[in-house]
């Protein structure tokens, strides 16, 4: 009596270690296959036949590894085997719009797309003709219902979501979550429609059986998962280098270097697949843009991720338990690396396009200011309005800015004291300072172009505007290197001054052209000012005596009588021809 | 102890997709007959969205490939006919020796039949189109086929797991061993051997008397 009550103890022990066994083995299962976070790290793999499997694994013999930490809080299981065990697993959505509180977020939707019930059917009538072996049997049974779960969990429509959002994370815009409870929460009739219901075949045990059933949603096309599991690349129409920006605000390294791979990638993006994306635009980019390079280095770090987490405030992840402990997943696919590649392929060429900016030196006077005519005057930038400096380039980072804006001040500084003869010279240092500019950054490639409204070419990269800044100014602070012949009419003299004067500073000639209007003979002809200005010049001839009308009536009547003597002459000569014949 | 018979559904798949299909079916079936302690493997298909499982066993994927290029070899040899694989499950019973057999007699348990009908493939002697036993619809196209294939792919897997959860008593108590649990074996057959019906008769008298339970 005493042995088959100890039988029957042990026989009961061991019936219920394996109930209780088997509603842990299974939550395993259909979370493992259906909740990504669920792993302990992270990992959708296949154990290799070299790892040792825990004795706790080992039940049922099937291997699936670490179990989740979240099931050792289950395991309240243990305690009353009588009642089921709900698994739902449940897809979040965010049904964009139907956010509330003007929050711009849309609501999240939770929608049951499979209903797990695991139960231990008790039942008195069961324990009739019970062999020792019973558990043996039950847990034989056991292995091959857990075998046959194992790969339905892999042909149900939803495993094709878990897939999904294991491999593209937040990406694929949905979310898996589960709740397990021991009662079923009312489903709607609506609902309860479209699931499909499957039921596997109970295994008998000591004192009841061992069920698993299942209601599935046969189809989750409703849910548009494949549409959401790819975004197109958002199109940004406030990007820096539109011309309602202001071209005067500082550029802050971030905005320069990295706004645009920041647009290029979709919305949620996790850390990694930020990361693999980074760097690969990093050394993409030419390299004017590396300035700001420190800022790619933040992009590797999570905290980045915020950053870029602002501009995509229209996507908020799900706040649920199981999501919040997601761990970092794995870089995005490929499809992210070749659009930011391929963007960046395309600004390269837009970057090095040949632009239609004309070579400042070489501009039609139709541009110049109307009061001046001279032709040496081609030599400078005409004098575009000021909007023109308005378009920045969003290319150009603040470093070579400045870099290009010392190279230029000092060949603007060579340009004022060049040597040369005419307005040749004049050209070529204006040549030399473009030619350079495109050395130093190598963005000026059109800039020696013959053609094209200097509006338009001015615009194109803030480099350039600051070299109109500097040819500007020139304008202004050196106006007397050209001749301005207009108040004087004596073109040679004037010129020669203005080559004499072209190799002294700039108040050395703004002095010697004062001089020069101060001692400029006066329209009306004074003789002693005349003569005074003549004799100081000292290389004036008699050709220039100014000369009196009474002089000039001398003369007349000295030419008359010369006249009058010539013909008188010739008439006495006739004469004496006649008579001697 | 019976031996219970799987008739799986007839399947029609072309010479290229023969692969995969045999691979997801067998190792399916070899997921729930290897009893012993695993460690399961996914393996996604590439021709369809189907993802199996693998008990892990390389023994067993060495054996199951082998036998694979061998029904290759077969529909190359003689295409247009029916295909059969059968994979057999057995318990080794030493008969006692007499004057004719020394074998060894194997008891089968479970027998699965897999058949295949393979659409005539591109090779130049793999006979004449109007011989082709091609079940295509001409007007089908090929993505069509596809989608046909994958769907009794999916039915053939739920087929095997039902038939599994169904039958369970017939199965002999399980080793202390890892993967696979139970000897087995795998035989291909055409509808038009001679031999074919022959090997059926023999497996069902080496089964022993068919009311015998376990």
């Amino acid at each position: 009596m005493d042995f088959q009550y100890n039988n029957n103890h042990n026989e009961h022990g061991r019936n219920d270690q394996i109930v209780s066994q088997f509603l842990l083995k299974t939550l395993h299962i259909v979370l493992e296959s259906r909740v990504p976070y669920i792993r302990p790290n992270g990992r959708r793999g296949n154990l290799s036949l070299g790892s040792q499997v825990r004795k706790s694994d080992k039940w049922f013999n099937l291997a699936l590894g670490e179990r989740p930490t979240a099931l050792d809080s289950l395991n309240f299981w243990h305690r009353n085997l009588m009642e089921p065990m709900i698994i739902d697993i449940i897809l979040v959505q965010e049904m964009p719009g139907l956010g509330q509180n003007g929050s711009g977020y849309g609501a999240l939707v939770e929608t049951v797309i499979e209903r797990w019930v695991v139960q231990y059917e008790y039942s008195r009538a069961s324990q009739s003709h019970q062999s020792s072996e019973s558990y043996k049997k039950t847990y034989k049974k056991s292995i091959i219902l857990l075998r046959s779960l194992y790969t339905m969990m892999r042909l149900l429509p939803a495993y094709r979501a878990y897939r999904k959002l294991s491999s593209k994370g937040k990406a694929c815009g949905f979310d898996i979550v589960y709740k397990v409870s021991s009662f079923s929460a009312p489903v709607t009739r609506s609902e309860e429609q479209v699931m499909k219901p499957y039921s596997f075949i109970p295994v008998e045990a000591q004192h009841g059986r061992l069920s698993v059933s299942v209601k599935y949603r046969e189809s989750l096309s409703d849910f548009n998962l494949e549409t959401s599991a790819s975004l197109p690349p958002e199109i940004i129409t406030d990007y820096v280098g539109s011309p309602a920006t202001d071209p005067f605000r500082a550029f802050p390294d971030h905005k320069v270097a990295t706004s645009f791979p920041v647009r290029e990638i979709p919305p949620p993006q996790r850390p990694h697949s930020w990361s693999s994306g980074g760097p690969f635009m990093y050394n993409q980019s030419p390299p004017a843009h590396h300035s700001s390079s420190g800022r790619y280095d933040l992009s590797s770090s999570p905290t980045s991720y915020d950053v870029y987490g602002q501009r995509t405030q229209n996507y908020r992840p799900p706040t649920h338990h199981s999501f919040d402990d997601s761990p970092p997943f794995s870089p995005s696919p490929p499809t992210y690396l070749s659009s930011g590649g391929n963007y960046m392929q395309s600004r390269l060429r837009s970057e090095t396009a040949p632009v239609s900016i004309p070579n400042p030196l070489i501009t039609t006077p139709r541009y110049l200011s109307p009061n001046l005519s001279d032709p040496n005057r081609h030599s400078l930038p005409p004098m575009s309005p000021r909007s023109t400096r308005y378009e920045v380039s969003s290319h150009e980072s603040p470093s070579v800015i400045r870099s290009l804006k010392k190279s230029e001040m000092s060949r603007i500084g060579d340009l004022s004291s060049a040597s040369g003869s005419g307005s040749a010279n004049h050209y070529s240092p204006s040549h030399k300072i473009s030619r350079d500019n495109k050395d130093d950054s190598g963005r000026f490639s059109g800039l020696l172009s013959s053609s094209g409204s200097p509006r338009i070419g001015f615009s194109r990269s803030s480099s350039r505007l600051s070299l109109q800044d500097e040819l500007d100014d020139i304008d202004f602070s050196c106006p007397f290197i050209v001749d301005d012949v207009d108040t004087c009419d004596s073109p040679v003299s004037q010129s020669g001054i203005g080559v004499k004067q072209g190799k002294k500073s700039q108040d050395a000639a703004v002095g010697a052209l004062v001089r020069m209007l101060r001692t400029a003979p006066p329209l009306r002809q004074d003789s002693s000012c005349c003569s005074d200005h003549v004799e100081s010049q000292s290389n004036t001839s008699g050709l220039f005596m100014s000369r009196k009308t009474s002089d000039a009536l001398e003369e007349l009547k000295a030419y008359t009588g010369i006249k009058h003597l010539i013909l008188s002459k010739s008439k006495d000569t006739k004469q004496q021809h006649l008579y001697s014949l | 102890m019976n031996c219970e018979v799987c008739q799986l559904k007839e399947l029609d798949a072309d010479y290229f997709e023969v692969r995969e299909v045999l691979r997801c079916i067998l190792h399916t079936i070899f997921f729930h007959r290897a009893l012993g302690l695993v460690r399961p493997k996914d393996i996604d298909l590439e021709l369809f969205e189907i993802t199996y499982v693998q008990c892990g066993d390389a023994k067993l994927e060495k054996k199951v490939d082998e036998k694979i290029d061998q029904f290759i070899d077969r529909v190359e040899k003689h295409p247009n006919k029916k295909k059969q694989i059968c994979v057999s499950f057995f318990e080794v019973k030493n008969k006692q020796a007499t004057w004719f057999t020394h074998k060894v007699e194997h008891l089968y348990w479970e027998q699965w039949y897999i058949n295949l009908n393979v659409a005539q493939h591109p090779k130049p002697h793999s006979g004449k189109s109007h011989h082709s036993k091609l079940v295509v619809d001409p007007g089908e196209s090929a993505s069509g086929r596809r989608a046909t294939l994958e769907s009794s792919l999916h039915e053939v897997l739920f087929q095997i797991i039902k038939f599994v959860n169904e039958k369970k008593d017939h199965i002999p108590p399980i080793p202390n061993m890892e993967g696979v649990s139970f000897p087995y074996e795998i035989t291909i057959s055409s509808s038009s051997d001679s031999a074919f019906g022959m090997d059926m008769f023999k497996r069902m008298l080496q089964t022993g008397h068919p009311t015998m339970l376990s």
